[in-house]
């Protein structure tokens, strides 16, 4: 069973994202400009500066988090585990909210400039998920098993979601909402140089997540049989980890946190293409988490209108029914 | 000569609880199947991990009789309940014993296709292949479980109560393919169990952990001779 309608999907959600946007353009002006022709000037402008690195965004975001979602349910040996599962979204989230509010919080509101503001948002988010995986990682090198790594990861999410809860409380009012729009997600605002180092920063953290594949594989058995054939379970525990916060870590500093869709397409991609060997089963999770993904910017620019939704309402409302689909389909996750 | 697995004055246990079972010396010869019985909590299972090298020793020594090549470990081991994920074929389950010997990204070369595919067969699991291990009965799974140590290629496996979850007739065939295995691959295979029939049918060897700390070992016919398996019914 080929499946070839995959990719082919692809292409032409690819196309649609580019196609429909809030603004509406004449169909044969994004046609010559997406080829190179002649096109008038803000046609030019709204497809090559806004809707292509949209598009690519969403493309990398979706594929990151499908990936890491089936590295974290693999690892947890748990069909809810997502991205964030290790505390990485409250991480970024802290490290936004500290940057957004911290300084309103002790009177210092008006030092940042917009400009600043803005890719300084990024780097506290990026900042704040790099150091709760560090904090994990130190954490399990003492804790043998994963079950305990899962408690503690969970533990860690929730102390970072009641310090910002603290922030939230302190701050005043146009930093709480500044705060609040970046957790509510946007491909908007990554363009230029920034997508360009997300787009590395993905780059490596898929590199090492199709490393991770042969030791993911073994983990399927268990961590005790892993274990005699002379894994060591820490280095492979690291590796996913860091790849863990590239990936997902990435998408959270410039889209914000992005839920859902890490949990429920690892578990598409195993109902459609019923192989849960990872040589099969992380690219096409990255495949699926791109449609989805791309699917939900489509939607959230509510095409024809000229508002649009907030990326992450969209993404949860399509994948949360996905989640409840496969349960419901899915023997395996129920028993 | 043939070659041996040597554990000399083994004392094991963890380090914080102290010893739970001490001065154990004995030789297990490849080509025999040795079965290891005594009573629930004396440390069975702590003995075949430490073999299996899952924790070391307290102190002494386990040794295999020849240097293998490179990085290669002396035991495989079966774990006396396996996880089994949904839509993992039985094929890729065995190969995931390959581990030291496929590529980064787990591939096989031809050799080690034909390797898998020997297993398969030896262990009667071929016309499963392509089903997925989830699916499985227990007898079934069992015998995709021993196929994955066989490609580990080590002199020596090692399992924990393999036929425990098993009917009477997946009990007796497991004991005759342990048995088969032994003798027709020339490895040393140990397992624990508490079934003395099952043990006394098959194994070349006993190996009896009692209460009192001894570490009684023999041909089930002389063990039975000399009493010591009573030991099993009445401590």
């Amino acid at each position: 069973m080929k499946k070839y309608w995959i990719p082919l999907l692809l292409l032409l959600f690819i196309a649609a994202d580019i196609f429909l946007g809030s603004v509406k353009l004449p169909f044969h002006q994004i046609w010559s400009s997406v080829w190179g022709g002649e096109a008038p000037d803000y046609v030019n402008k709204i497809v090559w500066n806004f809707r292509f690195p949209k598009m690519i965004t969403a493309l990398l975001s979706g594929m990151a988090l499908a990936v890491c979602g089936v590295q974290m349910q693999t690892l947890f040996r748990n069909p809810l585990a997502d991205p964030y599962i290790l505390g990485i979204s409250s991480g970024a989230g802290l490290g936004v909210a500290l940057f957004t509010m911290g300084f309103s919080a002790f009177g210092l509101n008006s030092l940042i400039p917009d400009a600043v503001a803005d890719l300084g948002m990024a780097s506290a988010a990026w900042i704040g998920a790099l150091a709760m995986t560090f904090i994990i990682m130190a954490a399990s090198q003492r804790l043998k098993s994963n079950m305990s790594l899962l408690i503690l990861g969970i533990m860690a999410g929730s102390a970072g979601s009641a310090l910002i809860g603290l922030l939230q409380y302190l701050s005043n009012a146009p930093a709480l909402k500044m705060y609040v729009l970046w957790t509510m997600g946007s491909f908007g605002n990554v363009t230029g140089s920034r997508l360009l180092i997300m787009a590395l920063l993905c780059l490596v953290g898929f590199t090492i997540s199709f490393y991770n594949i042969k030791d993911l594989n073994v983990l399927l058995m268990g961590e005790q049989y892993a274990h005699s054939l002379g894994i060591r379970l820490n280095r492979v525990r690291n590796r996913i980890f860091i790849a863990t916060a590239l990936l997902a870590g990435s998408v959270t500093a410039f889209c914000g946190p992005i839920g859902f869709i890490g949990i429920a397409v690892p578990h598409l991609a195993r109902m459609i293409f019923r192989n849960a060997n990872h040589r099969v089963l992380i690219p096409a999770s990255g495949l699926i988490g791109a449609l989805l993904m791309l699917s939900a910017d489509i939607l959230s620019q509510m095409p024809g209108s000229q508002n649009t939704l907030p990326v992450n309402t969209v993404a949860a409302l399509l994948g949360i029914p996905v989640i409840i689909y496969v349960i419901f389909q899915n023997k395996a996750i129920q028993e | 000569m043939s070659k041996y697995l040597d554990i000399k004055d083994l004392s094991i246990g963890y380090r914080k609880q102290g010893p739970v079972f001490s001065g154990i010396s004995v030789r297990a010869v490849s080509g025999s199947l040795i079965g290891l019985l005594g009573p629930n909590g004396i440390g069975k299972s702590t003995l075949l991990r430490t073999m299996a090298g899952l924790q070391s020793a307290l102190s002494g020594s386990v040794q295999w009789s020849e240097t293998l090549p490179g990085e290669l470990r002396i035991s495989a081991f079966v774990p006396s309940q396996s996880p089994r994920a949904a839509h993992f074929s039985v094929e890729d389950t065995v190969g995931t014993g390959r581990y030291r010997y496929t590529n980064w990204l787990g591939i096989e070369n031809e050799e080690g296709k034909q390797t898998v595919a020997r297993a398969m067969e030896r262990t009667g699991i071929s016309h499963l292949a392509g089903r997925y291990s989830a699916d499985l009965s227990d007898g079934e799974f069992q015998r995709v479980a021993i196929a994955r140590a066989l490609v580990q290629d080590t002199p020596l496996i090692i399992l924990d109560e393999p036929t425990a979850f098993l009917d009477i007739a997946n009990k007796r065939s497991t004991g005759r393919l342990l048995r088969l295995l032994a003798g027709e691959e020339d490895k040393c295979i140990i397992f624990s169990t508490h079934d003395l029939t099952l043990a006394m049918e098959y194994c070349h060897q006993l190996w009896i952990m009692t209460r009192s700390g001894e570490f009684r070992t023999g041909t089930p016919s002389a063990l039975a001779d000399n009493g010591a398996l009573e030991i099993l019914y009445y401590e």
